[in-house]
């Protein structure tokens, strides 16, 4: 009985963890090896979970955990940036102008989010990218909800002194 | 002018409105702000501008290849690792403490712990198996175990997993055993005859030593073919006695610890599939068959009074 609840959580679930991982990661495949120790993590520990859990939020915190462990275990920050500037260097792409301006921005604005601290990354991510509720974000961070906050408005700080002279404002064209 | 917000305490509000993130009040000191202030329009539009890119990239999803294949081997991954896990419990009980742990297939293994504790549980030393502690998965065994020593229960109906047992003989000797009703005593000898391997009396006993399920798998109620308990759980013969006890199965000791034949009726195949007294003939210095506490026991397994001693009229005292 229990394995079918389970598997109920991975069909709901699954697809939104990939993606945040595939968002933190740096490849596919990694996202693939850590999303699977998420919920392999997950079953293990699925039987202590409280009836009323929000299984969302407690994925979240798995997710962030498995990915904290990871960085902090494989070192991979130093290959982090050598795709970066990989990535940076293959933007020269055919394609009408503004089509290429738009998507070199969001991958500008992706590297720019790589490269912030791991905690205001996560935070980030989480609120920005998956619309996770403060209360949820710090659960995962072990922080409160104000600083989780504070994480996601310093990140935003950090992004807009970055992508200065990358984006530009919107509003500058209807003035 | 002189109440009018500084920049810098407009800031966190700025970024709050300006990135979805801001009450009704923020957005009005915020509105109040950039309406003199170019250099805090601009950062607005900026952070704007940041959100707007934000909200595009959110939209952006992984091939949706990648995340189906991500999740086939996660559910591959999954199979293997249910197959593998055991989630356990520790229970107390009159006969100490006990663990009860269960796969997906049912119960795999009850072990007497003694003093030992948890980390003594020979669950740690099994090949490939992973052991959880499992808040509500066991609950309804320890609680229907309880029930049994206390005499409120006669049937341990739980789904069992005999993956544990080393050989199929093995799984063959547990499950003759498990069929052994309560208040009803066997011999190991008869259950090596019922396997159609009547010389096997040793190997059903050392299978029986090994039993992963006592209790449950109720290798208490076989003995000796003469009445003598033989063993249980290592030395611990008192653990057999108290069983049989709480079964109404009276046990002596004159020397080794005995099943008390005179106080329980007796079965030995025959055709018309009659219990006796035992008192009729011989029938308690000959080999043990089956041995029942009460009457009922032995009519529940379809057997009928003897019709020389008449256990129906002169039934023994209870």
């Amino acid at each position: 009985m229990v394995e079918t609840v389970f598997e109920s959580v991975v069909s709901t679930h699954h697809g939104e963890i990939f993606r945040y991982l595939r968002r933190l990661a740096w490849r596919a495949t990694e996202a693939d090896d850590l999303s699977q120790e998420t919920f392999l993590r997950a079953y293990r520990a699925w039987p202590r979970l409280t009836p009323d859990a929000n299984v969302r939020a407690w994925l979240f915190t798995i997710a962030t955990n498995v990915y904290k462990n990871h960085v902090r275990s494989e070192k991979r920050r130093q290959a982090a940036h050598a795709t970066v500037r990989a990535t940076r260097t293959a933007l020269d792409l055919d394609g009408p102008e503004e089509e290429a301006m738009a998507g070199e921005i969001r991958t500008l604005t992706q590297a720019a989010i790589r490269r912030l601290p791991l905690k205001q990354r996560l935070a980030f991510t989480m609120r920005k990218l998956h619309e996770l509720d403060y209360d949820a974000i710090g659960a995962s961070l072990e922080c409160s909800p104000e600083s989780a906050r504070a994480h996601v408005f310093q990140a935003l700080r950090k992004l807009r002194t970055t992508l200065n002279g990358h984006v530009q404002p919107l509003a500058e064209s209807a003035r | 002018m002189s109440t009018r917000t500084t920049c810098a305490e407009i800031e966190p509000d700025l970024i709050a409105a300006a990135t979805g993130e801001a009450g009704a009040a923020e957005a009005e000191r915020v509105d109040a702000h950039v309406a003199g202030c170019p250099a805090c329009r601009d950062d607005f539009a900026r952070y704007h501008a940041i959100d707007a890119t934000v909200g595009a990239l959110r939209a952006m999803a992984p091939a949706a290849g990648d995340v189906e294949a991500a999740r086939q081997r996660l559910i591959e991954r999954l199979a293997d690792l249910r197959s593998r896990v055991l989630g356990y419990r520790v229970f107390d009980s009159p006969l100490g403490p006990i663990l009860i742990a269960r796969s997906e297939h049912g119960v795999a293994l009850v072990e007497y712990l003694g003093k030992r504790g948890v980390s003594g549980s020979r669950l740690f030393r099994l090949a490939g198996v992973e052991a959880h502690e499992d808040a509500t998965g066991v609950d309804r065994f320890g609680r229907e175990l309880m029930e049994y020593f206390e005499g409120r229960r006669t049937h341990l109906d739980w789904p069992l997993d005999l993956h544990a047992a080393r050989s199929d003989f093995e799984r063959a000797v547990l499950q003759a055993t498990a069929a052994v009703p309560y208040g009803t005593v066997a011999s190991y000898r008869g259950i090596a005859g019922e396997l159609g391997k009547p010389s096997a009396v040793r190997a059903v006993a050392q299978a029986l030593r090994h039993n992963p399920l006592p209790i449950v798998v109720p290798c208490h109620r076989i003995i000796g073919s003469s009445g003598d308990l033989v063993g249980y759980a290592g030395h611990r013969l008192g653990l057999k006695e108290h069983l049989l006890g709480v079964e109404g199965v009276a046990t002596r000791h004159a020397g080794t610890p005995k099943v008390e034949r005179r106080t329980l009726y007796h079965y030995e195949p025959n055709p018309s599939r009659e219990y006796c007294l035992p008192t009729c003939g011989d029938i308690a210095r000959r080999p043990i068959g089956r041995l029942f506490a009460t009457r009922e026991q032995a009519e529940a397994a379809g057997l009928v009074p003897c019709t020389s001693c008449h256990p129906e009229l002169h039934p023994l005292p209870s």
